[in-house]
C-alpha cells in the first residue's frame, strides 16, 4: 500500500517552507479495515480462549500464590511472598527439587536413548517391522490411569506377577510401594515403558528422512556402519534429537497420572507438579502454598525452554 | 493491510485481554478477615419450607451403593416432595473430600448431605464448611440420646453438634481359623502382642502362608491402626494437643512392630489392601476395619474368625481407636437445602436404616434401639464388633484433627517397617513435622 502511494502522482500542494511537516491522521481505507475485521474474526476466538483458559488462570494462581488460603475456606491472608520463603527455606525445597530431578532426567534419558536404540531396530527392512512399530507406540497412546493400574498389579509384592516369577528363583520382591525409594525407580521405569514408544517413532521418521547420497558416500569413503551412526547419523539427527528433547522435558516435567495413580501419598515420589496438587488437593489444603509451587514450575519449564531455545538450537545441524 | 496499524491494535487487543484476565483474577477468597465456623450460631428452622431436591455425596462405604440405593427409595416414598441424588463423589474418603473442598472453593455445585471421615470434619468446622446440627437436631427432633454414645461424641467440638455418625467402624483382629487350627492354637485372637508373639512361629511354620501377620498397607491408614500398637505400650501420637509420638513408650511400640519384621521374620506389610491379602491367603492374620468384614467373609475360602484387637505390655483393653464416617451439612447451601438435608439425615440414620446398612457392610449400627437380631443371625461376627465398642478409645487428636497428619504418619511409619529407618530419630522428625502442622493450620484457627 505505501509502495502504491508512493507511485501515484501527489495532488496534495506542497508544504510552506519554514513550517513544521504536520501528518494527517491515516484514514483506514475499506479494504484495511475489511481486513482488519476478517484478522479479528479469525484470531478474536483464539485470543479470548487463551486469556480465559490460559492467562487468567495463571494471574489467578500468582495471586493465590501471595495467600494464606485454606482450600474451602471463604478467607485467606495476604502474605506476599511467604509461601515461597517457606518452601525454599523448608526441606520439602530440597526434597522436592531433587526428586523432580531424578524423575526428569533419568524418564527423558531414557525415553531418548532406548527410544533411538529401537527406532535403528525398526528401521531394518526385515519382516514384521509394521507390527513392531505399532507395538512399540502401543503403550504411548493407553491411558496412564489403566497403565499405572496394570503395572501395580504387576509390581505387587505379595501377588504381582514380578513376585510370583522372583519366588521362582528363590527371591523375595522388593517393596516396590511401600519403599519410597522403590517407588520412584517403579514409577520411572514405567514412564519410560510408556513414553519410549514415541522417541522410538519420531526418531525412526528422522532416520527414514537421512539423505542417503551422503550416508553411501561415507560407506564408500571406508566408514564403517558404527562409525556411520556416530559421526554422520548423530549429528544428522540433531533436530530431531532437539525437538525430541524441548517435548519430553516438558511432559516429563508435567507427569501426573502414573504417580497419582501408582502412589497417591506421592512417599518418595513427589516431583513439584505432584506436590502442587497434594498441597492443595491432598491432605493439606494449602491452596496458596500449592500456587506458589506451582508459579515455581512455571518458572522453571519457562527458563528450561528459554535456555534451550537460546543455546541448545544453536548446536543444531539443520541441513 | 498496514503494519503499524495491525500490531497496535492487535497490541490493544491483547492488553484488553490480559486486563480483563487480571480483573478476573480478583475473584477466590475472602481477603478482609478470618471466619471461625466455631463461632457459628445455632441455626433457626423454624417456617422453613424444606428444599424440593438435594444431592447425597458418598463415596459408598463399605460397598454400600445398594443399601444406599433402597435408603433413599424408602425415603423416598415417606417424603415425596423431597427428591435425593445419590451421587458417587469419590472412591474413598480422600476424593470425596478433594471435591467437596473445591465445590467450597468455586462456591458451586454443594450437595446437600456429604460423608466425611473422622481425620476430615474438624477441617470443615475450622474452614466453616459445614453448620452444626443442633437446630436441625431441635427442629426434626432427631433422637441423639439414641445413638451410641461414643461415636456421636466423636463430633462435638465447642458444645455443638458438627455431625452425626454413619459408616462407623474399628479395626478388628482377623484370623484364619485353619492356620490356627493347624498350627494348634486357641480358636480366638490374641490377648496380647506378646502372646501372638509366641504364636507366630508356629504358625509361619505350618500354615504355609508368607506371613503370620500383615501390618495394613501404610498408604491406608496406618496412623488409625497403628494407634492400637502405641496405646498398648502406653505411647500414643499425641496427648491433647503436646505430641507425643517421640515418647519411649511410642519408640518402644514401633521398635517393636519394626522387629517383627526384619528381626523375627513373622510379619510383613500390605503394598495395598491387608482385608485382600488376608482373604488372598497371603497371611494368616491382619488387623483391618469391621467395614471389610462382610467382603472377607464373602471372598475368603477357609474359615474367618475375628476378634478384639490385642494389648500390649502396659495396656491389655482399650487399645482400639473408633473410626470412619459420618454425615455432615455444608454451610454454603440455602436453609431450605439444609432443612431438607436434616430430613434426610434423621431418615438415613433411622434405627432400621442403621441395621440395613450394618447388615449389608459390616459397619456397626450406630442407634442403641437399633434390632440387630436378623443381622446377627446372618453374621454373628458383627457383634465382635459391637461388643469391642465398649472398649474403644477416641483417637489422639494428632491424626484426625491435624491436617495432612495421617500421612504423615505413614510416611514414617513406611520408613520403620518397609525401610528399616532408626525408630528414635522417625519419630523426632515426625514429632518436628506435626508440631509444624499444629502451630501453622490449627492454632490460629483455634484462637479465631
Amino acid at each position: 500500500m505505501t509502495r502504491q502511494l508512493a507511485s501515484t502522482p501527489s495532488t496534495r500542494p506542497p508544504d510552506p517552507p519554514g513550517r513544521p511537516l504536520k501528518q494527517r491522521p491515516r484514514r483506514w481505507s475499506g479494504r484495511s479495515r475489511r481486513d482488519f475485521f476478517v484478522f479479528l474474526a479469525l484470531a478474536l476466538p483464539n485470543l479470548v480462549l487463551i486469556a480465559v483458559f490460559t492467562y487468567r488462570p495463571l494471574i489467578s494462581n500468582i495471586y493465590y500464590s501471595t495467600l494464606d488460603w485454606t482450600l474451602g475456606s471463604a478467607s485467606a491472608t495476604v502474605v506476599g511472598l511467604d509461601n515461597y520463603v517457606t518452601f525454599f527455606s523448608s526441606d520439602d525445597a530440597s526434597k522436592v527439587l531433587g526428586t523432580t530431578a531424578v524423575f526428569t532426567l533419568v524418564t527423558v534419558g531414557g525415553s531418548m536413548f532406548l527410544g533411538l536404540l529401537i527406532a535403528l531396530a525398526l528401521n531394518a527392512t526385515v519382516r514384521g517391522t509394521t507390527f513392531a512399530r505399532s507395538a512399540v507406540f502401543a503403550p504411548y497412546v493407553l491411558s496412564g490411569v489403566g497403565v499405572g493400574l496394570v503395572w501395580l498389579f504387576i509390581f505387587d509384592p505379595g501377588y504381582g506377577v514380578l513376585a510370583w516369577v522372583l519366588r521362582g528363583i528363590g527371591q523375595q520382591s522388593p517393596q516396590w510401594i511401600n519403599d519410597p525409594q522403590l517407588s520412584l525407580v517403579m514409577v520411572i521405569l514405567v514412564y519410560v515403558w510408556k513414553n519410549l514408544g514415541y522417541c522410538a517413532v519420531v526418531y525412526l521418521a528422522g532416520l527414514q528422512s537421512l539423505p542417503q547420497d551422503v550416508m553411501e558416500a561415507a560407506a564408500l569413503d571406508g566408514a564403517n556402519g558404527f562409525r556411520r551412526f556416530l559421526s554422520m547419523s548423530i549429528p544428522l539427527l540433531s533436530p530431531t534429537t532437539f525437538f525430541l528433547l524441548i517435548t519430553s522435558l516438558l511432559s516429563s516435567l508435567q507427569a501426573f497420572d502414573l504417580i497419582r495413580i501408582m502412589t497417591p501419598l506421592g512417599t518418595g515420589t513427589s516431583t513439584l507438579i505432584y506436590e502442587a496438587y497434594l498441597q492443595a488437593f491432598g491432605a493439606f489444603n494449602r491452596a496458596g502454598y500449592s500456587a506458589s509451587i506451582s508459579v515455581i514450575l512455571f518458572a522453571i519449564l519457562l527458563v528450561i525452554t528459554l535456555l534451550q531455545v537460546r543455546f541448545v538450537e544453536r548446536k543444531v545441524h539443520y541441513s | 493491510m498496514a503494519a503499524n496499524l495491525d500490531r497496535r491494535h492487535f497490541l490493544g487487543l491483547a492488553g484488553a485481554s490480559a486486563g480483563a484476565a487480571a480483573l478476573s483474577a480478583c475473584g477466590g477468597p475472602d481477603t478482609g478477615g478470618t471466619t471461625s465456623a466455631s463461632k457459628a450460631a445455632e441455626i433457626d428452622f423454624s417456617g422453613v419450607k424444606p428444599a424440593a431436591k438435594i444431592d447425597f455425596w458418598t463415596n459408598h462405604p463399605g460397598k454400600s451403593q445398594d443399601v444406599e440405593k433402597s435408603i433413599i427409595e424408602k425415603f423416598h416414598v415417606k417424603f415425596p416432595d423431597i427428591k435425593v441424588t445419590l451421587v458417587t463423589a469419590g472412591a474413598n474418603y480422600e476424593e470425596i473430600a478433594q471435591k467437596f473442598q473445591t465445590s467450597q472453593a468455586a462456591k458451586s455445585g454443594l450437595p446437600g448431605v456429604v460423608v466425611l471421615s473422622d481425620v476430615w470434619w474438624f477441617r470443615y468446622l475450622t474452614n466453616g464448611s459445614i453448620i452444626p446440627v443442633d437446630g436441625l437436631v431441635k427442629e426434626l427432633d432427631i433422637k441423639v440420646d439414641d445413638f451410641r454414645q461414643s461415636l456421636v461424641d466423636d463430633y462435638k467440638y465447642d458444645g455443638k453438634q458438627w455431625a452425626l455418625p454413619y459408616g462407623r467402624s474399628t479395626p478388628l483382629f482377623y484370623y484364619n481359623k485353619d492356620h490356627f487350627k493347624a498350627a494348634g492354637l486357641p480358636d480366638r485372637a490374641p490377648a496380647t502382642w506378646q502372646e501372638f508373639a509366641e504364636w507366630a512361629p508356629k504358625l509361619k511354620a505350618t500354615s504355609g502362608a508368607q506371613y503370620a501377620y500383615i501390618y495394613p498397607a501404610l498408604a491406608g491408614y496406618a496412623g488409625w491402626t497403628l494407634q492400637n500398637n502405641l496405646w498398648g505400650w502406653g505411647g500414643a501420637w499425641s496427648k491433647d494437643w503436646e505430641i507425643t509420638c517421640d515418647s519411649p513408650e511410642s519408640v518402644e511400640a514401633l521398635q517393636w512392630a519394626q522387629d517383627s519384621i526384619y528381626k523375627h521374620n513373622w510379619a510383613g506389610v500390605s503394598s495395598k489392601e491387608a482385608a485382600d491379602d488376608f482373604s488372598a491367603g497371603l497371611t494368616s492374620s491382619t488387623i483391618s476395619s469391621t467395614g471389610s468384614l462382610l467382603g472377607v467373609l464373602k471372598s475368603a475360602t477357609f474359615n474367618v474368625g475375628v476378634g478384639f484387637l490385642p494389648g500390649g505390655p502396659k495396656a491389655a483393653s482399650g487399645v482400639c481407636p473408633t473410626g470412619g464416617a459420618g454425615l455432615g451439612i455444608p454451610s454454603g447451601i440455602s436453609k431450605e437445602e439444609q432443612l431438607a438435608a436434616g430430613t434426610f439425615l434423621k431418615f438415613m440414620t433411622e434405627p432400621e436404616n442403621t441395621a440395613a446398612f450394618s447388615a449389608a457392610t459390616g459397619y456397626m449400627p450406630t442407634r442403641t434401639s437399633a434390632d440387630m437380631t436378623a443381622v446377627l443371625a446372618k453374621t454373628p461376627q458383627i457383634k465382635t464388633a459391637m461388643d469391642q465398642l465398649a472398649v474403644t478409645k477416641v483417637q489422639d487428636r494428632a491424626r484426625v484433627f491435624l491436617p495432612g497428619a495421617d500421612q504423615e504418619m505413614a510416611k514414617a511409619a513406611a520408613k520403620i517397617l518397609t525401610q528399616q529407618g532408626d525408630v528414635k530419630a522417625t519419630m523426632t522428625e515426625l514429632k518436628k513435622t506435626l508440631e509444624g502442622i499444629y502451630t501453622k493450620d490449627v492454632k490460629p484457627k483455634l484462637k479465631a
